[in-house]
């Protein structure tokens, strides 16, 4: 016993090891690029002092901006859009069964598997052939019914925890379906749509393939202006724009943590997109 | 048996016609599923006051039918009436009926006092009136310390109060409980029994309970209906349905009986091979007549007779001690048993107890022969 646990408690060298340089891989070149972010010289290679030149140079870069607020905006109105599709498409096939549904409830799934840039060519396929100008409102289409399947898998997963019981007490205590759903089902479903909504913003707003295939030239989306950008020569204010997505994401995720657990929810959101639900 | 002092209306039988108008009324009620029907041409009158269960295993219809009156399921055919009125084809938000549902349906997104208040706020009464409600309502079902907390950090007994809290605020004609205390563990089902029976002489609101535990719909009813295959086999009075059930299904699923088939015959019920148990009482049946007889464990005497009883000889054939009672299994026939339950009184000791093989001489009172058709 004693041998056992001795052996339990040693630290496998092999397994640190190979954790640590997992870590570093995943982290070191994103932590290079906030770094080098500060840089004072346009240098990628040698840090030769702090600087915030990137940062002044970013802000005053307006074809830059217009593109870091381009795709603010296609990631906001996709979100609120796919959520509200999402959830009516989750509510139906939930709570309406039948095999017609389940079949319906397959092909939702679809855009989860297929190729990206086979959705993105057949998007600018359909937008060209009736007739669409590209422009941000086509990438915004593209988006959503991209994201709509990311909506509908989070809540059908928590719808299918609630008792249809709940909806049927609040008809009891007077509710009709309409006041059900908006009092009772939709609270209930909270965690999910944030947790949904946190998801696809964080997927729309970095999304390069459907983006690309579908905008217009002004005002384009981050994603495709930093990458036509860097045809042109690397400049340090990518690394900016960089190190203040990466800030930006990493307050979305403690939003995501803290929100829900300062509203006394038992569930975070997190942890329905984890899967570390208790 | 218990009777509810407190209640209005006791009442031993149907009071359908009375001075009150029934609190639920059904006629013909009928629900077919798939070609099947899962209640079938249900009569029903539950008095105003009245706690009325409707017992019956999985599957006989008890819940359909709850769920009929609540409204959450229409009616192939039939009608439901709530104090009535005729409120068959009425939304359920519009019905003067409320659920405890098994399940609870706790809203958890809302703490306690935002639960219990729901129905209240719904009727668009002001802040304040429903917080007086709500506290009072709390107060007797002894959450009053837990209005803040969220359903999820509850205990399942604590549920269940709430449950109760959330549904018996709006003050139903009649308060529909399905099955609310199959979650809980036994200890807590028995002491929440007593108090659901004394919360219901309290406020005095009809309660229509659906359980499929025999012991707590008789422990808690003024009337019981015992239901089975979509069907009222027995209604009537705890007493009625255990000691002097009207069939062999009501006879079986209601406590243990010694169940005989036989013939009748000459003022007896003839059980192949060999043994005939009188019941002079028995009225309706024609000679040959096949008929089933039933006794009650507990009602078979094995010493201490007295002249009046029934007697039959026996042997045991095998034993086994339940602390407050033994059990005995007595062969009268090649075949045929008797299962006999013998209170363990203070006198007796030990080596007063029969062992098998000992040959015993049973009897009882001729009113505790049931003859079933």
């Amino acid at each position: 016993m004693a041998l056992r646990a001795a052996r339990l408690e040693r630290k496998p060298a092999l397994a640190v090891a190979v954790t640590v340089l997992f870590f570093a891989w995943l982290y070191l070149p994103i932590l290079a690029v906030a770094l080098f972010s500060f840089n004072d010289k346009k240098s990628l290679s040698a840090f030769s002092g702090f600087s915030l030149r990137w940062y002044d140079d970013l802000f005053h870069n307006s074809g830059l901006i217009r593109s870091l607020v381009a795709s603010i905006e296609i990631a906001t109105v996709s979100t609120v859009g796919s959520l509200v599709l999402g959830t009516m498409l989750a509510l139906g096939l939930e709570r309406v069964r039948s095999r017609r549904g389940r079949v319906i409830g397959a092909v939702t799934l679809l855009p989860l598997v297929t190729p990206e840039i086979v959705t993105g060519v057949a998007a600018l396929l359909l937008f060209t052939g009736v007739g669409l100008k590209l422009s941000m409102t086509t990438v915004i289409l593209a988006e959503v019914t991209f994201s709509i399947a990311y909506v509908t898998v989070i809540v059908r997963g928590r719808l299918a925890g609630v008792s249809t019981e709940v909806e049927e007490a609040a008809r009891d205590l007077g509710c009709t379906p309409f006041q059900a759903l908006r009092l009772v089902t939709l609270p209930t479903l909270v965690p999910a749509l944030v947790g949904a909504g946190l998801l696809v913003f964080a997927l729309v707003f970095d999304d390069f393939v459907l983006a690309f295939f579908t905008t217009g030239v002004d005002p384009q989306p981050l994603p495709v202006r930093v990458y036509s950008s860097i045809r042109f020569g690397v400049s340090p204010a990518i690394n900016a724009i960089g190190t203040l997505m990466l800030l930006g994401s990493a307050l979305l995720i403690v939003a995501a943590l803290a929100l829900p657990r300062l509203l006394s929810r038992e569930t975070s959101s997190l942890d329905l997109i984890t899967g570390g639900q208790k | 048996m218990s009777t509810a002092p407190m209640s209005t209306h006791y009442s031993d039988g149907p009071t359908a016609g009375g001075i009150t108008t029934p609190s639920v009324s059904l006629r013909g009620l009928t629900k077919v599923f798939g070609g099947t029907a899962v209640v079938d041409h249900l009569d029903l009158d539950i008095a105003s006051g009245e706690f009325f269960s409707l017992l019956g295993p999985s599957g006989c219809g008890k819940t359909t039918t709850l769920r009929m009156i609540a409204g959450f399921s229409d009616p192939t055919s039939g009608a439901i009436l709530v104090g009535g009125e005729d409120v068959t084809s009425t939304p359920p938000h519009r019905r003067d009926v409320n659920t405890v549902f098994q399940s609870y349906a706790l809203f958890e997104h809302l703490d306690v006092r935002g639960n219990v208040g729901f129905g209240l706020r719904r009727k668009g009464l002001d802040k304040r009136t429903r917080d007086q409600r709500v506290s009072r309502m709390l107060e007797l079902v002894e959450l009053g310390d837990k209005g803040r907390e969220r359903p999820a950090r509850l205990s399942g007994g604590q549920r269940q109060r709430v449950a109760l809290a959330r549904a018996l605020i709006n003050e139903p004609k009649v308060l529909l409980l399905d099955e609310p205390l199959a979650a809980l563990d036994l200890k807590l089902r028995r002491a929440m029994q007593a108090e659901l029976k004394a919360i219901q002489r309290e406020v005095g609101i009809t309660f229509l309970f659906v359980t499929h535990d025999q012991d707590e719909a008789l422990s808690m009813s003024d009337r019981v209906a015992i239901m089975n295959a979509g069907v009222i086999e027995q209604c009537g009075t705890p007493e009625d349905v255990y000691e002097r059930p009207t069939s062999v299904f009501a006879a079986g699923f209601i406590g243990t009986s010694n169940l005989m088939s036989g013939t009748w015959s000459q003022g007896c019920v003839t059980i192949p091979p060999s043994v005939a148990i009188p019941a002079p009482a028995h009225r309706g049946s024609a000679e040959g007549d096949a008929v089933s007889v039933a006794v009650r464990p507990e009602k078979i005497w094995l010493s201490e007779l007295t002249p009046e009883m029934f007697r039959l000889p026996g042997t045991i054939v095998a034993t086994s001690y339940h602390g407050a009672t033994t059990q005995y299994t007595v062969s009268i026939a090649p075949g045929l048993t008797l299962t006999v339950l013998e209170q363990n009184l203070p006198r007796m000791r030990a080596e007063d107890r029969w062992s098998p093989g000992d040959r015993v001489e049973m009897g009882w009172l001729p009113e505790h022969t049931v003859v079933l058709t």
